[in-house]
C-alpha cells in the first residue's frame, strides 16, 4: 500500500453489504473487503502493481454511480455504501466468466484448462453456470520461437490481465514484455518477438508468479504439478547475502517449484531472481557434496568430520604459509556468503595467515 | 528500464518517420528516446499507420464506403496488382467509397463535392462564410473576468460536440478550481467515428476559429500550452492547419499551439486514451476518475475539447451566450450534421440543434430510393427506423429512444440494404477498433461479430440467442464507451428490424 507522504490519512466509516467497516482514505473497496472477509474475487489485481481495472472481474455496485465500478481501482470515501453481491453483479459474473471461456483453452469438463499454475479463472468458473458460449478463436499468437530455458507462455490462456507486463515494469523495472496489437489480436509480446534471453529479460520468474490463470509457467516444471500432493518447506535462499524467503515445494523428496512467500510477507516482497527461483537442480545433482571429504593416501575421497576437515585445511595453509611465505596464499570467497562472513574470511587472510590477498568473486 | 528523461512522447512520430515498426526502427527509436524496446515495439503495434511497414493503398471500411460497394473496389484495385489494406472510416463518407494512395493522400470514387450550408451570417460556424482572422473574440475576452466568459459559456448552453455532450462551462471552471497551475489544453481533432467529417470541413474551411477558441480557452483556464490531436489520415487538413497557425502566429504569440498527429486508432478520440497517446503510449482509456479536468495531459489538469466545441467559443463572445443559445430548436446552439448514404446531396449542413431528420434529409437534397433506416450519430448510435424521422436530432431525445446524438454522423440507409450486413459492418469496426485493454469489449465485440457473421452464412437465428446477455455485459462491464455501445448496431437492428433476422434459406 502506497500512501503519499504528503497527505494525511483520516479514518472513517463505509458500508460494505450493510455492514459498517472501518477503512482509510487512499484504501481501495477491495483493500477493506478483504480485511474485513469479504469476499470480492480479481484477476488482474496484485497489491505490487497499480490497479488496472482491466480484467473487470470485482465490479462492485456504488451507491450514486451508475455503472458497475471496480473495487481493485475504487478509492474509498466516507459514508459510501458498496453492494458485493445482487442479482445484477451476479449476472455480470456469469456472462462475463462465460466470455472469458470463450476465449480460453477448456478441459474435458469444459473449464478453463490448468497448468503448471493453479488457474484462478477456472476457480471463478465453477461459480457460475455457464453460458457455453461458442469459442471467439481470438487471433492471438505466442512466441513458439521462443528457446529460452524457463519461462513459457501459452497464449490460449492469456486473459491480457497485464500483470505480467506491469510487474515485469513497475516491479522490476526491466520492461522484457509488452502488450502488443490490440482488440482481440492483443497479445503478450517482447521487442521484435525475440526470446526473452534476447531482451533485457532476466529470467527473474516473477511474471509466472503474477499470472492468474497458468498462462505463463515454468518450462521444466511437471505438467501435473497442481494435482501433485507437496510439501511445502520455507527457507533461505543462499545464492547471495540478500535473504529472500523461499518456498520449496516437494514431491516425493524432490524440490519440483520454487516460490517466494506471499509478497508483504517477507523482505522479498513476493519476488525472486533467476537463481532464487529456477536454479533447485543442483539440490538432487549426483555430482553435489553433502558432506565434508578428504583426498586419503589412497588417492580417493572419504568422508570426515568438519573438525577434521578444518583441521587438515589449518595444517595444509600453515605448512604452505611456513614453507613459501604468506603471500604465497590467497583466499577467494563466494557471493554466496553474507557481508558478515566475507568479513570474517579477509580476516582470516589478513590476521590469521598475514596477507592481503584476498578477494571476493563479486568484487572485480 | 525507462532511462531518466526518456523523450517519450515522441516514439510514434519518430516510428513514422522510420517507416514504421521494425526491430531495426525499433531499437534506433529507443536509443534516441530512452524508452525500452519493448515499450515502443508494443506502442507502435497498437496504431496501424505504424504497425505494419511499407506502403499500399488504405480503403475504407466504413459503413457509407460499404454501402458504396468498397469490397467491389478492393476487388478491382487488387486485380490492378496494388496492395489494398482494408481499414476503418477515413471521415470521407460524403465522397465514399474512399481511400489513402500509398503516399496518404485521400482519392475517392464517388460525388465529387462536398455540400455545406451557403454563407450565412448569422450562424456560429458559418462553414461558407468568410474567414475571419482579426482574433477579435480573443482581445475582447482579455478585457473580461474570467468568471464572466465562463458564465456567457452557460448562457449558451454549449454542449461538448463529440459525443458526450457535456456542459463546455463544467470542464472551464472544474479546471480553474484546480490547484495545480500547470494546466494544458487539448483539442480532440482525432475525428473517426464511421459517418462523421464534420471537423474535417471546419479545419479546411473554418480553422482560425478552432484556434480563436482554443486561445480563449487556454486564456481563461491559464494555460500556456495548446495541443491539437488530429488524426493521421487527415494529411491536407494537417497543413490547412499547419499553415493557419503560422498564418495567425502574431494573434497567438502567447501560447504555445502544438499539432499531434494520430496514427490510426479510432479510440483516441476517447478522452483519456487520447491522452495516453500524447504521452507516447498505447491508446488504452484510462479509469474514471480521476477526470482530465483534475489529472489529464503528463497527469495535470487538462481541458479537452471537440473541434466544434472549441469553434463554436469566438461566436459566443461576440453575441452573447442567450443568442447562441437561441439558435437551437430543441436544445441550445446550431449544430454541424454530417449526412451520407443515400440522400441526395451528402454534407456538412449548420442547423438547429434538434432538426428532424426529414428537416436535415431537406437541406440535404432529399432521399434516394425509399429510406428504411438512419444511423443518426456514427456506429456509436445503431440504427434507428425510418419511422422515427420526425424525432429531434438531440442529445436528450436521441438518448431516450435508446440511440446516441454522438457526433452527428448521419447515414440514411434505404431498402437496397440489408440490415444484418449494415450491422455486420458496424460490428467489424468495433472488433478492429476495440483496444483490447478489457474483457468485455475485446471478447465481447469479437464474440458479435463472429455470431452476426455466421447469421448471415447460415441464416439460423439460433447463432444470436447470447447476443443480447454478451451486449448486455459489454455494457455494464466495458471500461470506456466503445465498449459500453460497440453492441448497439446489432440491438437496435434486431429491435427495429426483427424481419431482417428470421430464418434465411
Amino acid at each position: 500500500m502506497n500512501y503519499p507522504n504528503t497527505k494525511k490519512i483520516d479514518t472513517f466509516t463505509i458500508q460494505l453489504n450493510g455492514k459498517s467497516c472501518q477503512a482509510m482514505s487512499g484504501e481501495t473497496v477491495v483493500d477493506v473487503a478483504r480485511r474485513e472477509g469479504i469476499e470480492i474475487p480479481t484477476l488482474c489485481h496484485d497489491t505490487r502493481l497499480e490497479p488496472a481495472g482491466a480484467c473487470r472481474v470485482c465490479l462492485v455496485e456504488v451507491e450514486g454511480q451508475r455503472r458497475l465500478q471496480p473495487g481493485c481501482a475504487w478509492k474509498v470515501h466516507p459514508d459510501m455504501k458498496v453492494t458485493t453481491e445482487s442479482d445484477r453483479i451476479q449476472k455480470h459474473r456469469t456472462v462475463l466468466y462465460s466470455m472469458y471461456m470463450a476465449d480460453h483453452e477448456l478441459d474435458a469438463d469444459g473449464l478453463p484448462v490448468e497448468t503448471a499454475n493453479t488457474n484462478q479463472l477456472r476457480e471463478l468458473c465453477k461459480t457460475i453456470e455457464p453460458m457455453n458460449l461458442e469459442p471467439v478463436e481470438a487471433p492471438r499468437v505466442g512466441r513458439p520461437g521462443d528457446e529460452n530455458p524457463y519461462i513459457e507462455f501459452k497464449p490460449d490462456l492469456c486473459i491480457l490481465c497485464a500483470r505480467c507486463t506491469r510487474y515485469c515494469d513497475e516491479v522490476e523495472a526491466v520492461n522484457a514484455i509488452t502488450l502488443a496489437f490490440r482488440g482481440s489480436e492483443t497479445t503478450i509480446s517482447t521487442a521484435g518477438e525475440r526470446g526473452l534471453i534476447d531482451t533485457s529479460c532476466e529470467l527473474c520468474g516473477g511474471c509466472i508468479d503474477t499470472c492468474p490463470t497458468g498462462a505463463l509457467v515454468e518450462k521444466k516444471a511437471p505438467k501435473n504439478l497442481v494435482s501433485l500432493e507437496t510439501k511445502t518447506t520455507r527457507s533461505t535462499c543462499n545464492f547471495c547475502g540478500v535473504g529472500c524467503q523461499l518456498d520449496l515445494h516437494s514431491h516425493n523428496g524432490r524440490v519440483v517449484k520454487i516460490t517466494s512467500p506471499e509478497p508483504g510477507e517477507t523482505l522479498n516482497d513476493g519476488n525472486l531472481c533467476v537463481k532464487g527461483r529456477f536454479a533447485y537442480d543442483f539440490v538432487h545433482h549426483e555430482d553435489r557434496i553433502t558432506e565434508p571429504l578428504i583426498r586419503g593416501e589412497d588417492g580417493e575421497l572419504h568422508p570426515v568430520s568438519w573438525d577434521e576437515a578444518i583441521a587438515a585445511v589449518a595444517e595444509g595453509l600453515t605448512k604452505v604459509k611456513e614453507r613459501h611465505g604468506a603471500d604465497s596464499l590467497g583466499f577467494i570467497s563466494s557471493s554466496r556468503c553474507t557481508g558478515e562472513e566475507n568479513y570474517l574470511m579477509q580476516k582470516l587472510s589478513r590476521a590469521a595467515f598475514g596477507t592481503n590477498n584476498i578477494h571476493q568473486c563479486a568484487a572485480t | 528500464m525507462q532511462k531518466p528523461n526518456a523523450q517519450r512522447e515522441r516514439i510514434i512520430e519518430l516510428l513514422e518517420h522510420k517507416g514504421g515498426v521494425t526491430e531495426q526502427s525499433v531499437r534506433e527509436v529507443a536509443e534516441e528516446t530512452g524508452v525500452p524496446q519493448a515499450d515502443i515495439w508494443g506502442t507502435g503495434l497498437f496504431y496501424t499507420l505504424v504497425a505494419k511497414p511499407g506502403k499500399r493503398v488504405r480503403l475504407c471500411d466504413g459503413l457509407t464506403c460499404q454501402m458504396f460497394g468498397a469490397d467491389k473496389l478492393a476487388e478491382e484495385l487488387a486485380a490492378q496488382g496494388k496492395e489494398v489494406e482494408r481499414v476503418s472510416c477515413l471521415g470521407q463518407c460524403d465522397l465514399a467509397p474512399a481511400s489513402l494512395d500509398e503516399e496518404m493522400e485521400l482519392v475517392t470514387y464517388g460525388k465529387v463535392e462536398t455540400r455545406i450550408t451557403p454563407d450565412d451570417p448569422e450562424l456560429p460556424l458559418n462553414l461558407a462564410g468568410p474567414v475571419d482572422m482579426s482574433y477579435s473574440a480573443l482581445a475582447k475576452v482579455k478585457t473580461m473576468p474570467a468568471e464572466e466568459v465562463i458564465d456567457e459559456l452557460k448562457a449558451a448552453g454549449l454542449q461538448g460536440r463529440g459525443g458526450a455532450g457535456f456542459p463546455a462551462h463544467f470542464k472551464w471552471n472544474s479546471l480553474r478550481e484546480q490547484p495545480e497551475t500547470q494546466r494544458y489544453v487539448v483539442c480532440n481533432a482525432d475525428e473517426a467515428e464511421p459517418g462523421t467529417f464534420k471537423d474535417r470541413e471546419l479545419i479546411l474551411r473554418q480553422s482560425h476559429k478552432m484556434l480563436e477558441g482554443l486561445a480563449i480557452a487556454a486564456h481563461v483556464v491559464q494555460a500556456k500550452e495548446i495541443y491539437i490531436y488530429l488524426r493521421g489520415e487527415y494529411v491536407n487538413e494537417y497543413r490547412v492547419l499547419e499553415s493557419a497557425i503560422n498564418e495567425a502566429s502574431s494573434q497567438l504569440a502567447d501560447y504555445d499551439i502544438k499539432i499531434v498527429k494520430g496514427h490510426g486508432a479510432y479510440i483516441c478520440g476517447e478522452e483519456t486514451a487520447l491522452l495516453e497517446s500524447l504521452e507516447g503510449k498505447r491508446g488504452m482509456p484510462r479509469l474514471k476518475p480521476p477526470f482530465p479536468t483534475v489529472s489529464g495531459f503528463r497527469g495535470k489538469p487538462t481541458l479537452i475539447h471537440n473541434v466544434e466545441t472549441i469553434a463554436c467559443v469566438p461566436a459566443i463572445i461576440h453575441r452573447g451566450g442567450a443568442w447562441f443559445n437561441s439558435l437551437g430548436k430543441t436544445e441550445a446552439g446550431s449544430k454541424l450534421y454530417c449526412i451520407s448514404g443515400h440522400i441526395n446531396a451528402p454534407g456538412v449542413y449548420e442547423l438547429p440543434l434538434g432538426v428532424s431528420l426529414d428537416e436535415l434529409v431537406e437541406a440535404a437534397g432529399g432521399y434516394v430510393g425509399n429510406p428504411i433506416a438512419f444511423s443518426p450519430g456514427g456506429a456509436s448510435s445503431g440504427f434507428l427506423p425510418i419511422s422515427q424521422r420526425e424525432l429531434p436530432l438531440d442529445f436528450k431525445n436521441l438518448s431516450e429512444a435508446g440511440s446516441m446524438m454522438g457526433s452527428a454522423g448521419v447515414v440514411v440507409i434505404n431498402d437496397t440494404v440489408d440490415m444484418a450486413q449494415a450491422a455486420k459492418w458496424q460490428l467489424e469496426f468495433f472488433e478492429r477498433e476495440s483496444c483490447g485493454q478489457c474483457a468485455p469489449c475485446r471478447i465481447g465485440t469479437r464474440y458479435i461479430h463472429r455470431q452476426v457473421d455466421k447469421y448471415i452464412q447460415l441464416g439460423d437465428p439460433a447463432t444470436l440467442s447470447m447476443a443480447e446477455d454478451v451486449g448486455w455485459e459489454m455494457e455494464e462491464g466495458s471500461i470506456c464507451g466503445l465498449g459500453m455501445v460497440a453492441a448497439k448496431p446489432l440491438e437496435s437492428a434486431r429491435k427495429h428490424f426483427p424481419e431482417a433476422f428470421k430464418v434465411r434459406d
